[in-house]
């Protein structure tokens, strides 16, 4: 695969999908993220790059209020979608996440049929009428994923029977089954080998044309391939975010440099 | 990263040996220390597997007699002057003559029978008298022809063949437990009356058969250990069995998942978790004395009914049920919960689509594991008066719940509590129709552990 091949195109300057000003995160007493301002933009992937434990999956846990699960977590600041408070008192996180969908580090598919896996989040938030709808829409997600040719004989069997790279495409297919605006990925491929890695690298390539990705990835070869803009996070701050080509070839902050030339991390 | 100005170790630390050929003392010290344990542990198994085997061999040799009967069949003339004088027929008429009156009829056909064996002149029931021949036969007879002339009262002037309980040492004397020489001595019965028995045996006239009455039959008294049954008791422990499941599952269930799933971490809920399993360990005679305090001297339920031990085990058995729930809640990968709130689930949505399905399995185990417990418990029923002698099955449910009843485990205790020997081995008995309940709760639990059982 052409390594460049994919960062070296347009970045389109769409409109903003999501805004974060001043967000602070604290669990209990630490505070994991100090006061970050960033504009995610659609149809655009946006890679967040750093250390481990630097907070950029907290942050992007954080967009679809997943860290509301989490007892001893507070957020502070403030973080738009399509201009409105997602931590408004009037947003029930429910909604949210259907907009929002999240495809995980570990393949996590349920302990159901393939078809159920996906078949759930429409079935919840009433996107089929009838059994056929479904089935479209089983069928769409599965073919976006680049997941049908492989297990449209078996849709009845367990998902959790898939090989790793499969059920990884499934946890996708599953998330854009309830036809989100965006969709964020916590290192979807760090479980996966380079083969099923390409193969999802090249899906999400391909999603951007219909969503907003957010990606966290420990790769930063992974980062470059695939995203337009990067984010780099370093010790709960947010030290620098533009175009990907910029942030590689040419980075502003010097802890960036020492990051991606691999003396810090 | 490497600090390369750091001197490497010595090669000859103590405790390397210069070959891998040479075992070194600590190499076999280790080795010996672990071949110890391993006979620690096999001694330890051989002692417990040893104690079962005893254990069921005691109670399989004292308990199976339980589940045989002697019968003795001999015709009755059901003669009118004395069941029906005025010859009407009338059912209230008959129902005058009390079981007393019944017992001459009954006598007199022993004799009969006994006295025609006789013709051959045999000289070692040269001795029996008739009272001793009346008395071969139990004193559950007259009840049963009673019964038998209340429900056809057209027979009545008939000669009828009945099936009678054999007194309890004819019926211990085929079983072993009564011998020749112990006849000798006992008041009870006599030699005589044996060798009666052995000659109706050979005449057909007495059998031995599978007891089904010890399944169905009520608790007897004192006098009649051969009719005593565990049908009050089998219907009363499933009555209870009953109350607990409807209380204790969905209670115990929706706690636990209440705890586990939503209820905010905080001191409060410390308090509750610390106290729940503290519960567990109460002696279970704490709770019958609250079910005596709250249900029956407060809230005035009446005594000795499966409702007021169903409500006591069902407290007894909540803190095992919540616990195991608990367990099974908490062994569902929470990546699961992840990706179910990650497609929108909310999360009661999470909970009962997800987690709960995943956590089934653990949570019957647990509640057909603390069903078995409560199954088993005697001493609070003890003390809410179950232990009383019931001779009357408690109706249908749900009145039958608050028809007095004894329970599997009250019985046995209550059996070994008497004096007359058969009282032991229908206890045995019970105990082995208790450990059956037992066995076959465990193995449902294990078949739905098996069949729910899913990987993720």
């Amino acid at each position: 695969m052409n390594d460049m091949r994919i960062s070296e195109r347009h970045v389109r300057t769409d409109q903003i999908k999501f805004s974060g000003r001043g967000v602070r995160v604290f669990y209990g007493e630490t505070e994991a993220i100090k006061g970050v301002d960033v504009d995610i933009e659609d149809k655009t992937v946006t890679a967040f790059i750093g250390p481990s434990g630097c907070g950029k999956s907290t942050f992007l846990r954080c967009l679809n209020r997943m860290n509301d699960t989490i007892d001893i977590c507070r957020v502070q600041g403030k973080i738009t979608l399509d201009g409105e408070d997602i931590y408004d008192r009037k947003v029930d996180p429910v909604q949210l996440r259907a907009k929002v969908g999240m495809v995980f580090q570990k393949p996590n598919p349920f302990p159901k049929s393939i078809y159920d896996n996906i078949a759930y989040g429409p079935r919840i938030h009433g996107l089929a009428r009838t059994k056929a709808d479904l089935d479209v829409i089983v069928e769409t997600s599965l073919r976006r994923a680049a997941l049908w040719d492989e297990v449209k004989d078996r849709l009845a069997e367990p998902g959790t029977g898939l090989s790793g790279g499969q059920q990884q495409r499934l946890c996708i297919a599953r998330a854009i089954a309830t036809a989100p605006e965006v969709l964020l990925m916590d290192e979807p491929c760090s479980a996966l080998d380079p083969i099923a890695t390409a193969q999802v690298e090249e899906l999400i390539d391909d999603l951007r044309k219909s969503y907003s990705v957010v990606i966290v990835t420990h790769s930063m070869q992974q980062a470059a391939r695939v995203s337009q803009k990067t984010a780099f996070f370093h010790l709960g701050h947010m030290v620098e975010f533009g175009a990907t080509s910029d942030i590689f070839t040419k980075p502003k902050d010097p802890r960036t440099e020492s990051y991606i030339t691999g003396r810090i991390g | 990263m490497t600090d390369a100005t750091a001197p490497d170790l010595p090669m000859d630390l103590p405790g390397r040996g210069k070959s891998l050929y040479d075992e070194t003392d600590r190499t076999r010290r280790r080795n010996a220390a672990e071949r110890r344990f391993r006979v620690y542990g096999l001694i330890a198994i051989s002692i417990g597997i040893a104690s079962l085997i005893a254990l069921l061999v005691s109670i399989l040799g004292n308990g199976l007699p339980a589940f045989k009967q002697t019968y003795i069949v001999m015709d009755v003339t059901l003669s009118e002057d004395v069941l029906d004088k005025e010859g009407n027929r009338n059912r209230d008429d008959i129902a005058k003559v009390m079981t007393f009156g019944y017992a001459p009829l009954i006598r007199a056909a022993a004799q009969d029978l006994v006295r025609n064996l006789e013709t051959g002149a045999d000289t070692d029931v040269a001795g029996l008298t008739d009272a001793m021949i009346g008395d071969m036969i139990s004193r559950e007879a007259p009840g049963q022809l009673r019964r038998f002339v209340l429900a056809n009262p057209d027979l009545i002037g008939t000669t009828q063949s009945f099936e009678f309980l054999a007194n309890g040492r004819i019926d211990g004397y085929f079983k072993g437990r009564v011998t020749m020489e112990s006849a000798a001595i006992d008041g009870n019965v006599t030699p005589e009356q044996l060798l009666a028995a052995d000659k109706l045996e050979a005449s057909g006239a007495l059998v031995t058969r599978f007891n089904w009455q010890f399944l169905t039959a009520p608790d007897a008294s004192d006098q009649r250990p051969e009719a005593a049954g565990l049908g009050v008791a089998i219907l009363g422990s499933v009555y209870m069995m009953l109350v607990v499941l409807v209380l204790a599952l969905p209670i115990g269930v929706s706690a636990s998942i209440y705890l586990e799933e939503f209820a905010p971490k905080n001191r409060i809920t410390d308090i509750i978790e610390v106290n729940i399993s503290n519960l567990a360990a109460v002696p279970s005679i704490v709770f019958g004395i609250l079910g005596l305090a709250v249900f029956i001297n407060y809230a005035h339920l009446p005594q000795s009914a499966p409702i007021v031990g169903g409500l006591v085990l069902t407290l007894m058995t909540l803190p095992t049920i919540i616990i195991s729930t608990r367990a099974a809640l908490k062994s569902v990968p929470p990546s699961i919960k992840d990706a179910a709130l990650g497609v929108g689930a909310s999360k009661m949505q999470t909970v009962f689509h997800h987690v709960l399905p995943l956590a089934m399995p653990g949570i019957l185990t647990g509640a057909i594991l603390g069903l078995a417990q409560a199954l088993g418990e005697t001493a609070p029923l003890l003390l809410i008066g179950m232990v009383a002698f019931v001779r009357d099955y408690p109706g249908v449910p749900p009145e039958g719940f608050f028809d007095p009843s004894t329970a599997l485990p009250v019985q046995v205790y209550n059996w070994t509590q008497r004096s007359d020997p058969a009282f032991f081995e229908r206890a045995s008995g019970a105990i082995i129709v208790l450990l059956v309940f037992l066995v076959v709760m465990n193995l449902v639990a294990i078949i739905l552990r098996r069949r729910f059982e899913r990987r993720w």
